[in-house]
């Protein structure tokens, strides 16, 4: 067994090449990941991520808007151009998909395209039908998705099709496309459930060849769709649900490049984040999420962690402007009426709100303790306390000096708010009160019981 | 202030805060075993003995003393050295 000493240092050692606090946490590997495919070892080295061109493909506006009541043209717009601004001039987020079926949905990517912004590129979404190509020509798209499900479920049960007759219709509207000069984006519904020996190798193998003479940018792109969000990201997990099996086929077996593999993922066993960001690790370069998460049932890849774990994955901003989340944020609630859970990961009113005592005073003493980075620069959100009686003395001189607004020496210590404290305890156990202490009752307070600080540093 | 007059007023104080006779009050009393004050009385009687003596204390320092006696050596020690 080996031994460990104790290194009773005199300075702390916070891990800042890990935990830059500037930055999110990042991630770093220190070696290659095994995988056993047919019997054999092969291997993926997740560092390849740091150089790879990884990117966000968003579809807020497609499969997003399914699962809500529809956003209003003024919306997509401004959430359009608030997008750009997150994703920032290298085009993290490079492309978002928007319906074309209403007149509503052609007349938004007008007022879309009308902003002259270079990121996200805007592409289109179909169903499998050489007709509505007549919609993404006349729209001048360059590039649209359209619906190509690959599992028997789909297949037979819900349209009704042999494999044999499934791959001639998909194929020929991808023949429609490319003669459009559309390039096309085959979505394999359901892939993680689907025959992919038997149905969706071959298939992709057919659209390769399809494509083999076509310049760069015309190839076909394949988005691997986790419908139900069955995907597996552990090593050795059995097809069709192994998600690095399944990419290394397709780069492999089926000769497809990371820049034309997308992952989309369904949250329907908690697994959305973590399988996009494995797809990423796996050698795909396309994770396609929507604001928030918001999809079909349980939704898709919230984009905002997608961001953040770019961040942590290649060790930079590369231009994000993460603060534009908060704005996004604020958009939905006051203008869009949606309201996010409180306790939503980066967005949520209270992700970064305590409300213990004990964490109120290591948030007090040093923030870094109990604050995931620093939220203030990047997000525009300090560290909050939220008071209750389970929040202590520390909570409330936390609370004070936020909301006084003082820093440093000039922040009151625990004895100087001990009459608000003795308050609000007095709510809880002689009032008999259930409900947090508001924001306005506390300002109440302070305005009564630290009346000069009021004075000074609130009045105006 | 004499340790005297600084014994007198912390007596008085704590008697007050913590809803007790002076009498009853021992220098060899600690606040939170003899005396029951949790930690916000603590907290309470720091402040009330700021107020009174008009001073500020370092919280940490103050919240380190335990007793009737320790807490009156705080503020002899404070005051008279000003």
């Amino acid at each position: 067994m080996r031994t460990y000493v104790l290194q009773n240092v005199s300075q702390p050692n916070l891990l800042e090449n890990i935990f830059p606090y500037s930055l999110p946490p990042l991630i770093k590997f220190e070696g290659k990941i095994q995988e056993t495919i047919d019997g054999k070892t092969v291997e993926f080295d997740p560092n390849e991520v740091k150089t790879r061109d990884i990117h966000i493909t968003d579809t807020t506006f497609r499969d997003g808007q399914q699962a809500r009541p529809p956003y209003k043209k003024e919306h997509m717009v401004k959430l359009y151009e608030m997008m750009s601004r997150l994703g920032g001039p290298n085009g993290v987020i490079r492309q978002s998909e928007f319906f074309l079926y209403t007149k509503n949905d052609r007349e938004t990517i007008d007022a879309c395209r009308s902003l002259n912004l270079r990121f996200p590129e805007i592409t289109g979404w179909i169903r499998a039908n050489k007709g509505d190509f007549r919609l993404v020509k006349e729209m001048g798209l360059k590039e649209t998705g359209m619906l190509t499900s690959s599992s028997d479920y789909h297949i037979f049960h819900k349209q009704n099709q042999t494999r044999q007759q499934a791959m001639d219709q998909y194929v020929e509207v991808v023949e429609a496309a490319l003669e459009a000069g559309i390039r096309p984006r085959c979505h394999l519904e359901d892939i993680t459930r689907a025959d992919l020996p038997g149905f969706v190798f071959p298939f992709v193998q057919r659209l390769e060849r399809l494509t083999e003479n076509q310049p760069a940018h015309m190839k076909v792109k394949i988005r691997l769709c986790d419908t139900m969000g069955f995907g597996l990201s552990y090593p050795n997990a059995a097809e069709p649900r192994s998600i690095p099996k399944l990419i290394w086929r397709l780069r492999n077996e089926c000769g497809i490049s990371p820049d034309r593999l997308e992952w989309h993922g369904h949250n329907d066993f908690h697994k959305v984040h973590i399988n996009g960001a494995s797809a990423w690790i796996y050698g795909l370069n396309a994770l396609n999420g929507t604001l928030f998460g918001f999809g079909e049932r349980c939704g898709n890849p919230p984009l905002e962690g997608a961001i953040v774990e770019y961040i942590a994955l290649k060790g930079s901003l590369s231009g994000i402007n993460l603060s534009v989340i908060t704005e996004m944020v604020q958009y939905y609630e006051k203008v869009i009426g949606t309201h996010l859970p409180t306790n939503y990961p980066f967005v949520g009113k209270d992700f970064n709100t305590t409300r213990a005592g004990i964490h109120a005073g290591g948030l007090r003493k040093f923030e870094q303790i109990y604050n995931i980075f620093d939220t203030t620069a990047l997000l525009n959100r300090p560290p909050r306390v939220s008071i209750t009686d389970k929040s202590g003395t520390d909570g409330i001189a936390l609370w004070v000096n936020e909301f006084l607004g003082l820093k440093g020496d000039e922040r009151l210590s625990i004895t100087k708010v001990a009459k608000i404290q003795r308050w609000v305890m007095d709510q809880y156990e002689k009032e008999g009160r259930m409900s947090s202490i508001t924001d306005e009752e506390l300002e109440e307070q302070v305005k009564t019981n630290l009346q000069d600080y009021y004075e000074k540093h609130r009045r105006n | 202030m004499t340790r005297r007059e600084i014994a007198q007023q912390v007596v008085k104080i704590t008697a007050r805060e913590l809803n007790m006779n002076a009498a009853d009050i021992k220098e060899t009393d600690n606040f939170a075993m003899e005396l029951g004050a949790d930690s916000l009385k603590s907290i309470e009687l720091v402040a009330a003995f700021e107020e009174e003596f008009e001073v500020s204390v370092i919280e940490e320092e103050a919240l380190k003393v335990q007793s009737v006696g320790s807490a009156i050596d705080f503020f002899d020690k404070l005051l008279n050295k000003q």
